[in-house]
């Protein structure tokens, strides 16, 4: 991990606490007090002369609870903390004609702001977003998905499996801002792609494996139109979900992790109360409650699931992606440019971007393949097209960089402009909502899963 | 992936993964895109999204909550293995979130119904009811995530991250008590407080050669270590 030591950060960062240095390659730093609301919003102009970290909208001092003990509160300063100081950009939407650049960022907990132009010069350290929305009031935390209403230039987020909320913000909400409305979500929502003429909204589920389609404007606790689930479609941990009007098609990335419904293929549904009782619980997970095979799993190959647009219930894909030419390594987000007819796969575990035609089918490889240290492509997940500009946008979580690439970009290929939301060539710590530790004594490391 | 072990008379690291019903086995030293070097997945397993796990070096078993019940595998199984032992039924009051294991003293801890923590002995098996249940308004309990045992001091170490759909829960700390107590007992220690930072405590791991405590915090992103020497503290046996 280069770069990654207490001496490359900026100043601003030793200064806040003293805390001992870590041992390995990883980032030490301490908490910096809590942002007021107001506080971090950024400035309406880009300052890219910027050098200090974002504001982390979720930092400051614990909770203020005092626990009853028998022994002890052991209410302490940690002797070591890993933590990176900036953004894990994860989503992207781009809205050309309004120049609005809406990212999401994993690490930090804000979606940011940027305009199309923005370009990180090499010497300077970050570009500062021109709109922050971050804190406890705006029910976002994992969120890896993002899409802007081109009328009202309201802004969608999905929440991934820490809460079970998709916030809408509207064009002028800034810092701990409440959303416009917030529809209830299942569990492990990602993916989110919208249907313009039909006022409706695409998520994708990864487990149980699905594709739910809202009304737009579905607030609270509304009830699907339809869901796509079941062994016939080959949903396999879905991810990115793209729409071509054009040709009805729906474009579905999937990592492979698949379990299965048994007997003819058919979703059971199990759920004992309606629809609106049940994804209103605050007492469990909401994971949709469905009958599946007791220990029947399948490490499956990645694939794109190609249907058509409006399809539900347990119906088989069109056409589906998958096999080894085709490159495909835990595929995220996808996007499709429909004038060309080509799908655009952020490849996160290959560190590239693929892309194939829509028509394509099998074991196929991609036309194209943007890779290399040019690219700067590290950990991509979020990716977007502008049809406008023929540019395409890539996210990546690896390297605090959002790239933009004309749309033909192929190999190594240089960006067209970079913005940089952390120094320059660090490589990104990539802790992502850690639901587990481990100690292994031999190595005396800590592992973390994400 | 919501729990990670690491066995270290075998020098590998477990893992459960809900979305393909399996538990994964990897080299100690596994790095990049590595297979795993043994997987439990089949019919015969009866997982049912397996989400976390303890490992039992000593007695050479592994153990997974899930949902109503505990499956109990051999350490070396692999493939399409049948559980070797299963705790479950209604006497059980198993709601199995989360699990840590004592192979020293033979004991099990488990998540309960109505926020509880379960105690079993170790070879527990079938509709059994558990040694001791600890439950009830004083114990603070408002959510369990990882849990983890300190053998030595009959301790077990819990990851309170507070109430699910709470940004910012008001109520979070890691939780510590001895595997003796029962009923509504406030925990021995905790870790929380102004101090400590914690905002939505996710993880616990031990380490007790260095008498610290590694805790993953969902809401930072981020990894602490405290040092926490009076809570090792072997107990009589």
């Amino acid at each position: 991990m280069p770069g990654m030591e207490m001496a490359s950060l900026p100043a601003a960062i030793h200064a806040m606490e003293a805390l001992p240095k870590a041992e390995g390659s990883g980032l030490v730093c301490a908490v910096p007090p809590r942002a007021s609301a107001a506080g971090f919003a950024a400035s309406p102009v880009a300052a890219e002369a910027a050098a200090e970290p974002p504001q982390d909208v979720t930092a400051g001092a614990g909770t203020a609870y005092q626990s009853r003990t028998r022994a002890g509160m052991i209410n302490r300063k940690p002797v070591r903390y890993l933590k990176d100081p900036y953004p894990a950009f994860s989503a992207i939407a781009v809205n050309a004609e309004n120049d609005m650049v809406m990212v999401t960022d994993e690490n930090l907990f804000r979606v940011v702001e940027y305009s199309r132009r923005d370009n990180t010069p090499a010497k300077t350290q970050i570009t500062e977003p021109r709109r922050v929305i971050g804190g406890p009031d705006t029910k976002t935390e994992m969120m890896c998905g993002a899409y802007i209403d081109p009328q009202t230039l309201d802004v969608y987020v999905t929440n991934n499996d820490t809460q079970n909320w998709l916030p809408v913000f509207s064009r002028e909400a800034r810092g701990n801002a409440k959303p416009e409305r917030m529809l209830m979500t299942p569990h492990r929502t990602w993916g989110i792609a919208a249907d313009e003429q039909r006022q409706e909204i695409y998520l994708t589920v990864q487990d149980p494996p699905l594709v739910i389609v809202y009304r737009k404007q579905a607030v609270n606790n509304e009830a699907p139109l339809r869901i796509l689930e079941g062994d016939n479609t080959e949903l396999a941990d879905p991810h990115g979900i793209a729409l071509d009007m054009q040709r009805n098609l729906m474009v579905i990335s999937n990592h492979g992790h698949r379990r299965f419904y048994g007997g003819d293929g058919h979703a059971i549904n199990t759920m004992t109360q309606p629809w609106e009782q049940w994804v209103s619980r605050l007492d469990d997970l909401n994971s949709p409650p469905r009958e599946r095979l007791l220990g029947v799993g399948q490490f499956d190959l990645p694939s794109i699931t190609i249907h058509e647009r409006g399809v539900s219930g347990n119906t088989k894909p069109l056409r589906v992606i998958k096999g080894p030419k085709t490159q495909l390594n835990w595929p995220s987000h996808v996007a499709v440019h429909e004038g060309r007819g080509e799908i655009f796969v952020a490849n996160d575990a290959d560190d590239s971007v693929l892309v194939f035609r829509e028509s394509d089918s099998g074991d196929v490889a991609p036309i194209r393949v943007i890779k290399g240290a040019r690219a700067a492509v590290k950990n991509p997940t979020g990716l977007s097209v502008d049809e406008k500009n023929n540019e395409l946008w890539v996210a990546s979580m690896g390297n605090y960089t959002i790239a933009v690439f004309p749309i033909a970009a192929n190999g190594n290929a240089q960006p067209l402009r970079m913005i940089r939301g952390g120094p320059q060539d660090h490589t990104a710590l990539m802790i992502g909502n850690p639901g587990a530790v481990g100690y292994d004594s031999k190595r005396k490391e800590i592992l973390v899963p994400n | 992936m919501h729990d990670i072990r690491y066995n270290e008379v075998n020098d590998e690291i477990l893992v459960p993964n809900p979305f393909s019903n399996a538990i994964l086995v990897f080299r100690g030293g596994a790095n990049g895109q590595e297979a795993p070097i043994r997987i439990i997945q089949g019919a015969k397993t009866r997982l049912d999204g397996p989400d976390r796990l303890d490992v039992d070096t000593m007695h050479r078993e592994i153990f997974v909550p899930d949902g109503g019940r505990v499956l109990v595998y051999p350490l070396d199984g692999n493939g399409d293995v049948a559980p070797l032992r299963v705790i479950e039924g209604p006497d059980t009051l198993i709601a199995g979130q989360s699990l840590a294991i004592d192979p020293i003293n033979n004991l099990i801890a488990v998540t309960g119904r109505d926020r509880s923590i379960l105690v079993f002995d170790r070879t527990a098996n079938g509709n059994v009811k558990p040694l001791r249940v600890i439950k009830g308004e004083d114990t603070q309990i408002d959510r369990i995530n990882q849990m983890a045992i300190y053998p030595q001091g009959k301790l077990l170490v819990v990851a309170m991250p507070g109430r699910q759909g709470d940004v910012e829960p008001p109520r979070v700390f890691v939780g510590m008590w001895s595997l003796d107590d029962n009923g509504n007992v406030p925990p021995k220690w905790t870790i929380n407080g102004d101090q400590s930072t914690l905002r939505k405590p996710f993880a616990v791991a031990l380490n007790p050669d260095n008498k610290e405590i590694y805790v993953t915090d969902m809401r930072l992103n981020g990894v602490m270590t405290f040092s926490v020497p009076e809570i090792f503290e072997p107990v009589a046996r």
